[in-house]
């Protein structure tokens, strides 16, 4: 089981659906088709979770860093909107 | 464990190679509490288990099976000769088990080093995780390797391929092996899977092979390994590989000319690259395609983090992680003004082909790419009397000296060429002449005369 330390030091097992939405919501923000968002996000969470791996913790930044290089490569408007979304939330 | 909480260690190094076990062993002598970091299932590294010990065990029973095969012209006969190649692995094994890595959890706990095994983490920058168990460190040395870089080709993935890892380890030797990358690793194998007597075919997309080598030095080897029937490819493209039955089939191109050949394995020797996912971000610690980046005493941009070895370069070898981890161990710990820079003008590198390569300091190339007038010295090793006597006239010297003659690097290409540098690096490191060298007395007949005379020709 992969744990997430959250920012403020606390941990939480890792989320994929987390994850999901929050991909997801940088490709509709980029007006993505639905049914192509779905397929990306569901390869960026395939990728990161591959990267994971046996990994059993990792910052909630490292996940962010990740996905972010993940979806950019696919889709650099979303990746943009995605990597950009958190450090103004 | 609470971000308040008092270190465990004073250091942990993350890595058991090179790199990382000898700035934990100067960091326990100091009466540090030291901790070592291994994610794979021995310890000691990529040197002693799967690279520069085992290559050379393999490549000395390559050498003694071509000097018997060769031996009847010297008047020894030696009758009717044959490879067991499960004795020669099992030769292999025993030398990598000589080295010590199989008891060396004991040898670090005898020095006072505990041996954390898992994949390490960094949580913050001064706590890492392994395996769901945090441990905190006062400092770090990271020395994490590398991982081999496979070249995106069309079908390499799906019909299979061995790096070096596998190579050493296999059961047989094969048929015909197709070789991707004319590097030192991929002419090691070259020489000793042809020595052996597979069909080896060398690719290398550069121009040439051993691309960090003088000219002189890689259009030899290049020439040596065509007298050996290797096919070597230079700026060549692979077009894709696949696999057919137990085959493989790969379209390839020369620069000129497409080809089509099948072979029964592939090796993959392109390249590699540094182990970096271990959280770097987490504390602070820049790198980027090339490794982590350090200042001249091996310090990275977290303060209280050291990196060395093969992660962090110029070169990816065990004496210079050796260095490295050396000064980061007394860097750590010492005084400002006691601190150690590290110089990398004077690393020996050396290709264990036959006849061997190896080099020290800077190329001719180099020299004049920064406004430099070098002036040069070169000798055939076909001159020498050791030439005669051992029936190999294959080799030469080439000395790269400034305008006022002093040695700034060397080239060898010889049969002991890996001992013969150390004379050069000397040279190169103390600022001596090649009038110097040129003076000093050398023993008849050895290879060595031929730095002599090239440093006599210097010009």
């Amino acid at each position: 089981m992969n744990h997430v330390v959250k920012r403020h030091g606390h941990t939480q097992p890792y989320d994929e659906r987390k994850l999901y939405a929050s991909v997801f919501a940088s490709l509709n923000a980029v007006r993505v088709p639905v049914e192509e968002a779905e397929l990306v996000a569901n390869q960026v969470c395939k990728e990161l979770g591959s990267w994971l791996g046996n990994k059993h913790e990792v910052t909630s930044g490292d996940i962010h860093r990740k996905a972010s290089r993940i979806l950019s490569a696919i889709n650099p408007d979303a990746g943009y909107i995605y990597k950009t979304h958190r450090s103004i939330s | 464990m609470s971000r308040a909480a008092p270190y465990d260690y004073d250091l942990i190094s993350i890595g058991s190679g090179t790199g990382g076990s000898v700035g934990a062993n100067y960091a326990s002598k100091l009466g540090k509490k030291v901790a070592i970091v291994e994610q794979e299932n021995v310890l000691g590294g990529e040197c002693p288990n799967w690279a520069c010990v085992p290559t050379k065990a393999l490549l000395h029973s390559a050498d003694i099976y071509e000097t018997v095969n060769n031996a009847s012209f010297y008047g020894i006969n030696p009758g009717k000769i044959s490879i067991n190649y499960k004795k020669i692995k099992a030769w292999k094994d025993l030398v990598v088990s000589r080295t010590g890595t199989s008891h060396a959890e004991e040898t670090f706990a005898k020095d006072g080093i505990d041996v954390l095994r898992g994949h390490a983490h960094f949580i913050d920058p001064h706590t890492i995780s392994i395996d769901g168990k945090r441990y905190r460190s006062r400092k770090f040395l990271i020395a994490s390797g590398t991982k081999n870089f496979i070249p995106p080709v069309e079908g390499l993935e799906e019909s299979g391929y061995i790096t070096f890892r596998e190579a050493i380890d296999l059961q047989k030797i094969p048929k015909s092996i197709f070789i991707i990358g004319g590097g030192p690793i991929g002419c090691e194998f070259a020489q000793l899977f042809s020595s052996f007597g597979s069909k080896a075919h060398l690719i290398e997309v550069a121009p040439r092979l051993l691309g960090h080598e003088e000219p002189e030095s890689a259009d030899l080897i290049k020439a040596v390994f065509l007298k050996r029937k290797v096919d070597v490819v230079t700026n060549g493209k692979i077009y894709s590989i696949e696999k057919k039955g137990k085959k493989k089939s790969i379209k390839y191109s020369d620069g000129k000319t497409a080809h089509h050949i099948e072979v029964d394995e592939v090796l993959v020797a392109s390249g590699k690259r540094p182990n970096v996912d271990f959280g770097l971000e987490n504390a602070g610690v820049k790198y980027d395609k090339h490794g982590i980046k350090t200042n001249r005493f091996m310090q990275t941009s977290a303060k209280h983090i050291w990196a060395a070895g093969d992660v962090v370069g110029p070169y990816q070898f065990t004496h210079t992680a050796a260095y490295q981890s050396r000064l980061a161990g007394h860097n750590m710990f010492a005084r400002k003004s006691a601190c150690q820079a590290a110089y990398y003008n004077c690393i020996p590198r050396t290709v264990f082909t036959s006849p061997e390569v190896a080099s020290v300091g800077t190329t001719e190339e180099e020299v004049r790419k920064h406004g430099g007038k070098p002036k040069i010295g070169m000798a055939p090793v076909s001159i020498l009397g050791r030439a005669n006597t051992s029936n190999q006239t294959t080799g030469l010297v080439k000395v790269v000296c400034s305008h006022k003659g002093v040695i700034l690097g060397a080239s060898i290409v010889a049969p002991r060429a890996g001992e013969m540098i150390h004379e050069l690096a000397l040279a190169v490191r103390f600022g001596h002449s090649a009038k110097e060298i040129a003076n000093m007395i050398h023993a008849f007949p050895t290879w060595s005369e031929a730095v002599k005379v090239a440093c006599a020709k210097v010009q």
